[in-house]
């Protein structure tokens, strides 16, 4: 009976982080901020949800099964999380002014004068080939 | 008594889920883009999983195990795949040029760095054969499309209205280097190397230019600039 409350708890605890994730999906202003409360109920309320499944029903097969869900989740959401986020970035669907610091702008400003030398090293060497 | 208390609080969770998964799909609906369409589409698959984890856990249904699974895929998938449509289209928008930065092609990869000056015929043949070719046979139809800038392409028809001011400023300096060059951008039959310095100005370009002209000397700037490249 004791197990039945911690697996309740833990529901529960899965629960409060879906509905935080859905507040913070609601109430932040960015979409910066709206992946970064989206990312808790995905990995940690689907680890205490798993936990209460382990918790009611400790055999291999099951067991085996949540951890393939949990390192796969755990592997893919990053993944998908940073390909939005770099989305964002390109399609300027963010806030500047919320932002305290943005490296990814010095990392750009780097590239486009990289580009532009060499663009002009190269308009140089065909005029040498020409001539 | 326990009995009670965890009915309560599978009833609150219950609650709780139905409630995020409630204010996801109004985030839907009111998304101002796709990419908060999609993260909030994620928060509700979020909340289904766990849902479904709750009543695997207090039912034991564990044979709905690979659902889950699946749900965790069905998220993965639709994320990437969205997030990619995004940044295929946004260069697709009027700000975005052919050569501007957000529009990476293959080529850029084989970009050679800085340090590589000395051997830079043999990197160039070695690493970027396509853009070889191109410069030996530049047009018509690399023109046309515009990802390349030729010297001796169609100037009287894309570039001949940005450069008709610059030499109205060349020839205003008094310079007859200068007022020479100008005449011979559209004129003869083979333009030469000239028209690739003045003809075919690229965006980047045109700043170099519009700070040559900020300076005080401006016809013996652009006359160093143009020795320079030939």
């Amino acid at each position: 009976m004791i197990l039945d409350i911690i697996s309740a708890v833990l529901i529960l605890l899965g629960g409060v982080l879906s509905l935080a994730a859905a507040v913070g999906m609601l109430r932040f202003a960015d979409l910066l901020s709206r992946m970064h409360a989206s990312a808790k109920p995905q990995v940690l309320g689907l680890i205490a949800v798993a936990l209460a499944i382990a918790l009611q029903y400790p055999n291999w097969a099951t067991v085996t099964t949540l951890a393939i869900i949990i390192s796969f989740q755990l592997v893919t959401i990053p993944v998908a999380t940073h390909m939005v986020g770099r989305a964002g970035y390109r399609t300027k669907h963010l806030r500047r002014s919320m932002l305290y610091r943005d490296e990814l702008a010095e990392a750009v400003d780097r590239a486009e004068a990289r580009e532009v030398a060499w663009e002009r090293r190269k308009g140089i060497g065909t005029d040498h080939n020409d001539g | 008594m326990s009995q009670i208390v965890l009915d309560t609080l599978v009833f609150v969770a219950s609650v709780l889920l139905a409630a995020s998964a409630i204010i996801a799909l109004y985030r839907i609906v009111r998304g101002p883009s796709i990419l908060d369409r999609m993260i909030a589409t994620d928060v509700v698959l979020a909340s289904i999983m766990c849902g479904l984890g709750g009543f695997m856990a207090l039912s034991g249904r564990t044979d709905l195990l690979p659902v889950l699974v699946v749900l965790a895929m069905l998220g993965f998938v639709g994320s990437v795949s969205v997030s990619r449509y995004v940044s295929k289209s946004d260069s697709m928008t009027p700000g975005a040029e052919v050569g501007s930065l957000s529009d990476f092609s293959s080529l850029d990869w084989h970009m050679p760095t800085e340090s590589t000056g000395d051997g830079e015929g043999q990197d160039d043949a070695k690493t970027r054969p396509v853009e070889e070719s191109e410069n030996e046979e530049p047009w018509p139809d690399d023109v046309a499309r515009g990802i390349y800038d030729s010297p001796d392409g169609p100037d009287a028809i894309t570039v001949q209205p940005d450069e008709e001011p610059v030499t109205v400023g060349l020839d205003q300096g008094a310079d007859p280097d200068a007022g020479a060059a100008g005449e011979g951008l559209g004129t003869g039959p083979d333009p030469g190397p000239d028209d690739s310095d003045d003809g075919a100005r690229t965006p980047t370009e045109t700043d170099d230019e519009d700070s040559a002209r900020e300076a005080d000397d401006a016809a013996r700037e652009s006359d160093d600039e143009g020795g320079g490249r030939r």
